[in-house]
């Protein structure tokens, strides 16, 4: 399906003197230390890599936040799982990207139907779907011989062999999928934090549900051949989901998601690197990047326990929270008050409720 | 010659047993909409197997422990006001698979495990695993029964449960841990996929056919044998993976299912208000 290492590492670089400049770039640094940080991506398919990361850090941050006030982690996913079709038969008639982009789209569409249509559930079908499409491509796959190895690569993608074709393609799909969010952003929010203001001012709900859905998709699929869909995955959920706990303002939340996922990326493809050369671990680089970013999540939980204690009543009316439907009991008994001398939003909203 | 010697008998065994079993769970899973939950355990379990095979201890119970962590994490995060039950899923999922993947990288024979994991491997179950889903099945079939009133109480009216003093979060780990076992019984025997697809569609599609759980359980049941029968006949009929197949008739049940009662009932379309928003 993709050529072996030994191969692409003989492929020569996108740009003739990008080896020289980041060679002079490495020998700057002649420490031994700060060489360590370097070093790695002196070596041009290392370069690559951390290049692919830092595109898809610049739509994942974005397109994360919306995935998140939106609870459409499980689409996400089932987006990742139901462009395999797509691939398998790409790949037999040779046309690998134009497959995935169908099948994408086609997800897309099905989802957005089928979670309109209301009378199975929407997670219920997601499943369904995700289910279905992922077993017709194994039913296609299995028919060939290389069976195991093709579904590897479809799930670990191989980041360390992008080729500066693959890079061209996703910053393509980068600069579609942000005019898009660009265009749509306005109606989106409004859609996420207020359905029936939205659909009150006008908006078509269903062609809004199948904008994002599309954007969501064209994400997996300039992502999901160079990084696979774990990565993928982990990178349209994880992102906004541990900004949220450091603010409540979503461009800040897109901005900490994309660095987040820089950051994730850079770290990851150079434990990576460092425990295969230095101590001989085999720590796929797809997998180190999304420890890490669950490693930034679970680090950061603290920090909004912390915030949202210190937080004013006025904060607490941040939009989605509001839309959080969780079903709260009235005569829950109210929290210990807090040690510090703002008053709680929680112990306020608590006795605010036993009033009403 | 033994019938449980030939593997197609073997086979047919497994599929009627976790036909049962993801039957049983499944009506639960449709109704509290807890199908990323199964799907995220059928990845976050998968840790668990691979360092208990690697350590050397019982595949089983390095599931049943990674899927316990995750059954638990997903209640504790749910349960705190203001954290999104479904990005917290979406982390515990990602996190669990990559560990996996990470696990399994460090060792050699990498790809083979890993298809064998997602897709299943229906046609090697052995006695053991029979025996595992057997005793699963009886287990989760007792749970199920002595938590059946809480469960629907909770199900339909949770604010009205609470009140009466039933102790909701309790019973959501029960049915959460529930949920687990019988993903880690079945996902050695017939993969991750499979597991997710066995224990959704058949429910969902007997839901369409009744609103009374006393019909939509056994029809669930009855749709989940049916479409691994069906995907096992298919599969050894034409040569394609079992699993796969398996799924794709339970799909195909549900298409049929929603074609044929949407052409029954056509005006009862219920659409709750915000239900695109939750």
């Amino acid at each position: 399906m993709i050529e072996p290492l030994t191969t692409a590492l003989a492929v020569p670089p996108a740009l003739p003197f990008a080896a020289p400049f980041t060679e002079s770039l490495a020998a700057l640094f002649t420490e031994p230390f700060t060489a360590l940080f370097t070093e790695p991506f002196a070596v041009p398919f290392m370069a690559r890599a951390l290049a692919e990361i830092a595109l898809l850090a610049l739509i994942c941050g974005p397109v994360s936040v919306f995935v998140f006030v939106r609870r459409l982690s499980f689409t996400s996913d089932a987006l990742t799982h139901t462009v395999f079709p797509g691939v398998v038969v790409g790949f037999l008639a040779g046309q690998l990207f134009a497959g995935a982009l169908v099948a994408a789209i086609v997800t897309a569409v099905a989802l957005t139907l089928l979670t309109a249509g209301g009378r199975v559930s929407d997670d219920a079908a997601t499943a369904v779907l995700l289910t279905a499409m992922f077993s017709i491509g194994v039913v296609l796959v299995s028919r060939r011989s290389s069976y195991t190895s093709d579904l590897t690569t479809f799930l670990f993608g191989r980041l360390l062999t992008v080729t500066p074709r693959q890079i061209a393609e996703t910053a393509a799909l980068a600069a579609v999928v942000l005019i898009a969010l660009a265009v749509g952003a306005r109606a989106l929010l409004f859609r996420a934090f207020d359905p029936a203001g939205a659909a009150a001012a006008g908006f078509r709900i269903g062609w809004l549900d199948l904008w994002l859905n599309l954007i969501v998709a064209l994400v997996v699929v300039a992502a999901v051949r160079a990084v696979g869909t774990i990565l993928v995955v982990a990178l349209l959920i994880i992102p906004a989901a541990a900004a949220r706990m450091i603010t409540d303002r979503l461009a800040v939340m897109a901005v900490a998601g994309t660095v987040l996922v820089a950051g994730a990326g850079y770290a990851g493809l150079l434990a990576s690197w460092t425990a295969s050369l230095h101590y001989g671990v085999a720590l796929t680089s797809a997998s180190s990047v999304v420890l890490l970013l669950v490693a930034a999540y679970l680090l950061l939980i603290p920090v909004r326990h912390l915030r949202r204690r210190r937080a004013t009543p006025w904060e607490r009316h941040v939009a989605h929270e509001v839309l959080t439907p969780t079903p709260r009991p009235v005569l829950e008994p109210s929290p210990p008050p807090s040690p510090l001398p703002a008053p709680s939003p929680r112990g306020r909203s608590d006795r605010q409720e036993l009033r009403s | 010659m033994n019938w449980w010697d030939d593997a197609l008998h073997r086979a047919t065994a497994e599929v009627v047993l976790a036909g049962a079993l993801a039957g049983l769970v499944g009506v639960q899973v449709v109704l509290r909409r807890l199908s990323f939950f199964t799907m995220a355990l059928t990845h976050a379990t998968f840790p668990g197997v691979v360092a208990a095979s690697i350590i050397g201890v019982n595949i089983l119970l390095g599931g049943v422990v990674a899927g316990g962590i995750v059954a638990l994490g997903v209640a504790a995060l749910t349960r705190r006001r203001g954290q999104d039950a479904s990005a917290a899923t979406g982390v515990l999922l990602s996190a669990g698979f990559a560990l996996g993947a990470a696990l399994v990288a460090t060792q050699s024979g990498f790809s083979r495990d890993l298809s064998s994991f997602l897709v299943g491997s229906i046609l090697t179950v052995g006695p053991q695993d029979l025996v595992t889903t057997a005793v699963a099945l009886a287990v989760v079939a007792i749970v199920l029964l002595v938590s059946a009133r809480p469960l629907h109480l909770i199900g339909f009216d949770r604010a009205g449960a609470e009140a009466a003093g039933v102790p909701a979060a309790r019973w959501d780990l029960v049915l959460l841990l529930t949920i687990e076992v019988v993903v880690v019984t079945m996902v050695p025997a017939v993969g991750t996929i499979l597991a997710v697809s066995l224990i959704v569609a058949p429910a969902a599609a007997a839901r369409l056919w009744s609103d009374r759980l006393l019909i939509i359980t056994p029809l669930s049941v009855a749709f989940a044998v049916g479409s691994g029968l069906a995907g096992l006949w298919i599969s050894s009929r034409w040569n394609v993976a079992a699993g796969a197949s398996i799924s794709l008739a339970a799909t195909a049940i549900l298409a049929v299912s929603y074609l044929a009662v949407g052409a029954r009932k056509l005006p009862a379309r219920r659409r709750p208000p915000l239900a695109a928003a939750t």
